[in-house]
């Protein structure tokens, strides 16, 4: 059983980086099958595709009904927003729920790189939120007047695939703050809702009053869906380039903050045990 | 270099209760304690629920930090120098929650590999070898939430070594369960011990530090009360006698007669079925038993009977004397 020791005193730094990849890929893996419930088909078709799915429905019947704006603007907005099913409440689980399973003693007791173990376990949700959002387009596409352009597809997977990834960080904090508060559930039921409002899914920004336009612009998918229904309308990538850069760099600030704040909650539960740590 | 080090090692847990008037309460779990655990020793700490051991093994493992004093293990200190401390401790606690139910016994070893940095080679090498050692080979691709209180127990302890480290705590690993499984468990720790290791573990039962241990210090209310070898804390009450007393409905206040009773230095009390067993310690020909039932007086008497002291008199002793 020596050869660990062996290991551990050549160390490199190679060796440590390709440990600290794995956290973040394989670990990231492990996490999503051991926390997050909604793996099984009898959990993931009614809650990634069926909500999903009903959601953009809706919103696009309510639109039609209300004569305000066309099918695109309502199958956009809600196909990205609907990644929030995984890249909120599916982030939150996996990071939250260390309380059920009461994991988190065994878990801080190991030397893991915190960002890569923190960091690692957004991945799979970032790829199953970009499933489910494809699957709100497929909708829309099937079902509704939506009709883009074949070769506006791969930018707008681009976009697509960027603002799931803004919406999985947030979903990071929301995690942080639910393993820190008890129940991830009362954060992450408001947290989504509040997408849902603030960032232009169904309502476009400028209708709505200054101060919520302000937190809007701060949101994660706010930028993202702007860019989405222009590349939907067949505007290509770099002209939306603005809007691109700012929904990256709100992702960026969430990563942080949720970085931060796991960072936080840790050292705080070591001095004062708040954490209840086994 | 001592494995395990403790110097003036305290812990208090703040807690608040109230709402408007709010008000903090101050917990004193670990009251400043010192031992030291050499390499290779199985070293016990015991002690009574509610003694502070749990506490202790926190500080050790980096999970809390000490409110004054310092610890080290293998000369790291555990808040200076967590991360080594990390990867130096393997830690195993007692009960049945902390692995991931819905994941095999396997991946639960697997992520946790991961998590230690294990290498994949040495990881296929070492995850079946511990499997085969706490007895869960055939049952490892099983999801954990299928196994019962001592498998799952055996993982943790699998689970504390997969980084192969050279030293271990376990926190009350026996705790639930059947006496077969508790014996099959200590007879992998006294196996880990005489593989070289240094093991640090916490009981709150006697027999168990006794059959294990080369060391114990036995803690009550946060304090170490005594520290020697088995043998040693035994000759503590080696010139004693133990009167067990059968009572029906003692009240309190008898109770308190005879532990104030001339030549008395403890009673314990023993709940049994239909009846309270009286444990009655006192140097050998100082009291009569007559003299003592007359404490009793007005109190049903069932058996009466003296005997030599045990290890168990001697932790009853150390723990309710101090
Ligand atoms: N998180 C906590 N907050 C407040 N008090 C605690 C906490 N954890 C333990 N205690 C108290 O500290 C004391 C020691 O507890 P513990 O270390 O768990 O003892 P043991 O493991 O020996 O049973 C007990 O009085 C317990 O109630
Ligand atoms: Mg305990």
């Amino acid at each position: 059983m020596s050869v660990a020791v062996r290991n551990r005193m050549s160390y490199g730094r190679d060796q440590r980086l390709r440990q600290t990849l794995r956290i973040f890929f394989h670990g990231g893996y492990f996490s999503y099958r051991a926390l997050f419930n909604w793996q099984s088909p009898r959990f993931y078709v009614p809650t990634m595709l069926a909500g999903p799915a009903f959601q953009v429905l809706f919103f696009a019947y309510l639109g039609r009904y209300s004569h305000v704006r066309d099918d695109a603007f309502y199958v956009v907005g809600n196909a990205v927003q609907v990644s929030g099913m995984s890249g909120v409440f599916g982030v939150a689980i996996t990071v939250g729920g260390e309380r059920w399973t009461q994991t988190l003693a065994p878990l801080l007791a190991t030397p893991a790189n915190r960002m890569a173990l923190f960091l690692g376990r957004a991945l799979p949700h970032i790829v199953n939120g970009f499933i489910v959002s494809a699957f709100g387009f497929a909708i829309g596409r099937l079902l509704l007047d939506f009709h883009p352009g074949l070769g506006t597809i791969p930018e707008l997977a681009v976009v697509v695939l960027l603002s799931t990834t803004t919406c999985t960080a947030f979903g990071l904090v929301v995690g942080a703050l639910g393993l820190r508060w008890r129940d991830v559930f009362t954060i992450a039921n408001p947290a989504y809702f509040l997408m849902l409002l603030f960032c232009g899914v169904n309502i476009p920004l400028s209708a709505l009053p200054k101060w919520m336009q302000v937190v809007g612009s701060g949101m994660p998918l706010t930028h993202g869906i702007a860019a989405a229904r222009r590349v939907a309308h067949g505007a290509s990538l770099s002209s939306v380039d603005g809007l691109i850069g700012k929904e990256a760099l709100i992702g960026l600030c969430y990563f942080a903050a949720a970085y931060v704040l796991l960072r936080v909650f840790e050292a705080e539960g070591r001095r004062r045990a708040t954490l209840e740590l086994v | 270099m001592a494995a395990i080090e403790a110097e003036n090692l305290r812990r208090t847990y703040k807690q608040t209760s109230g709402f408007l008037r709010r008000r903090t309460k101050t917990i004193e779990a670990v009251r400043g304690i010192d031992f030291a655990v050499d390499e290779g020793e199985l070293f016990g700490l015991l002690g009574p629920n509610g003694a502070g051991k749990t506490t202790t093994i926190k500080m050790l493992v980096t999970l809390l930090i000490p409110t004054s004093g310092t610890a080290r293990v293998l000369g790291s200190d555990v808040v200076d120098d967590a991360r080594t401390v990390r990867r130096k401790i393997g830690y195993v606690f007692g009960g049945d929650r902390g692995a991931y139910e819905r994941l095999s016994g396997l991946d639960n070893l697997r992520y946790f590999s991961e998590l230690y940095g294990v290498p994949p080679k040495v990881q296929k090498q070492r995850i079946p070898e511990l499997l085969e050692l706490v007895g869960l080979t055939g049952r490892e691709r099983e999801r954990v939430e299928g196994y019962s209180r001592g498998m799952r127990q055996r993982l943790h302890i699998a689970r504390g070594l997969l980084h192969d480290p050279p030293v271990i705590v376990l926190d009350e690993p026996t705790i639930g369960l059947d006496p077969v499984g508790a014996r099959e468990l200590r007879h992998t720790i006294a196996e880990l011990a005489r593989a070289g290791k240094t093991v640090l573990l916490t009981t709150h039962y006697m027999y168990e530090a006794d059959a294990l241990c080369d060391r114990i210090a036995v803690i009550a209310k946060g304090e170490i009360v005594a520290t020697g070898t088995p043998a040693h804390l035994k000759s503590a009450v080696a010139d004693r006698t133990v009167i067990e007393i059968e009572a029906y409905g003692a009240p309190e206040d008898a109770i308190r007669r005879l532990r104030d009773a001339p030549g008395v230095t403890s009673v314990a009390v023993e709940d049994r079925e239909h009846a309270q067993l009286l444990l009655v310690q006192a140097p050998q020909g100082s009291v009569l038993t007559q003299q003592l039932l007359g404490h009793l007086d007005g109190v049903r008497v069932g058996r009466v009977t003296a005997r030599e002291p045990t290890l168990e008199d001697a932790y009853v002793s150390l723990v309710t004397e101090n």
